[in-house]
């Protein structure tokens, strides 16, 4: 399993967050290097990025409310988690939070590392990582790695550090 | 009746977790430190040093030494990051706390970060292990003078050893761990944080 898994290094990830928290321009941010104009998704988008010897299949679902229950249908053989959190939305924060949570609660991803972006940076009025990790309550999390990362998609900062902590992360045995 | 068994019996043979909280501040080694406990208990390749970047977050190592399992959580040191530290302490069997030996100038940040740690309610009677890591470094003093120099009070209700480490090549790992396990099974806290789990169910970990 570990071998099948890390061998020939591939990990399936999944992003996940409220609908305008970022996701999809990250996905074709990391996938081709450029912001590209983006609609809610709805479904999903899917892309491979191939990054530090990993190939990443890097799965972006649409983060409205009403199609956030499907989130769980991508949930089995998922390695990692990036959930991305718009940092500027402070109203939202609680219910991103309490999905962050639930998310966590699911067996299926268990053995999934957490990935954290603290999106927006470049917008006025964004918290940064500390007061991210404090609403969302990270320190609950006791059984998992997690790690949390201030970015902008838009401009490019704080992604690939991100995906370096997670290349590492599963490289040394994940969670 | 048969919970009633069925509770002895877990509370006498199984295997105890104990988690370990790896502190410091930032640079002192901390994930060196923890990738190092990995390869060298585990089968676990563990990172290598040149790999490894600044944490922001938790990172997580599990190993099992004579038949006890010790979960370790090493936390970001850097300044900012350093306000969740408190929010592990309940849980805490055990504290490492890592100094680079070899970084005089940051003493004082990592004295009085520990002098904070070590006032905070939740971790009392945890036994406390600080290492003066980076002795593989040439400038690297000795754990005797970082004893010294920490100066620490009221230490003495507590169990606490230092020990010259190098999280790099190893030296000091396993006296280290021998003396972590040893002082978690002898200790109250352990007692304390046991009786807890028993009245809350088992402990999910």
């Amino acid at each position: 399993m570990f071998s099948t898994l890390f061998g020939n290094r591939e990990a399936r990830i999944l992003v996940l967050g409220l609908d305008n928290a970022g996701k999809t321009t990250i996905l074709y941010r990391l996938q081709m290097g450029e912001v590209v104009s983006t609609i809610p998704t709805i479904g999903f988008n899917v892309e491979t990025v191939q990054y530090n010897n990993i190939k990443f299949q890097v799965w972006d679902l649409g983060g409205q409310t009403s199609i956030r229950p499907y989130w769980r249908c991508y949930f089995p053989n998922t390695q990692a988690i990036i959930y991305v959190v718009d940092s500027s939305d402070t109203d939202r924060l609680v219910i991103a939070k309490d999905e962050f949570h639930a998310i966590l609660e699911e067996e299926e991803l268990r053995g999934a590392v957490v990935l954290i972006f603290a999106n927006k940076q470049d917008l006025p009025g964004a918290l940064d990582d500390a007061a991210v990790t404090e609403a969302l309550e990270l320190h609950k999390i006791k059984n998992r790695q997690w790690a949390i990362f201030k970015t902008s998609a838009i401009k490019g900062e704080g992604l690939f550090e991100g995906l370096d902590w997670l290349s590492n992360t599963l490289k040394s045995g994940g969670g | 009746m048969f919970s009633l068994f069925y509770g002895l019996w877990k509370y006498m043979f199984s295997k105890t977790e104990f988690h370990v909280l790896i502190l410091g501040i930032d640079k002192a080694g901390k994930t060196t430190l923890l990738e190092k406990l990995k390869s060298v208990y585990s089968n676990l390749e563990g990172l290598p040093p040149d790999r490894i970047v600044p944490t922001v977050g938790l990172n997580i190592g599990r190993i099992e030494v004579s038949n006890t399992k010790l979960v370790f959580w090493d936390l970001g040191g850097q300044p900012g990051l350093r306000s969740i530290w408190e929010k592990y302490y309940e849980e805490a069997h055990a504290l490492i706390y890592v100094i680079d030996a070899a970084s005089p100038s940051r003493f004082e940040d990592s004295k009085s970060a520990l002098e904070k740690v070590l006032r905070h309610e939740d971790l009392q009677g945890a036994p406390l292990l600080i290492l003066a890591n980076k002795q593989d470094l040439s400038d690297a003093v000795s754990a005797e003078e970082i004893a010294r120099y920490l100066d620490l009070k009221k230490l003495d209700e507590r169990v606490y050893m230092f020990e010259a480490v190098s999280a790099y090549d190893g030296m000091g790992i396993k006296e280290s761990v021998e003396w972590l396990v040893d002082s978690m099974e002898r200790s109250k806290r352990t007692e304390m944080l046991r009786a807890r789990a028993g009245a809350t169910g088992p402990a999910s970990a």
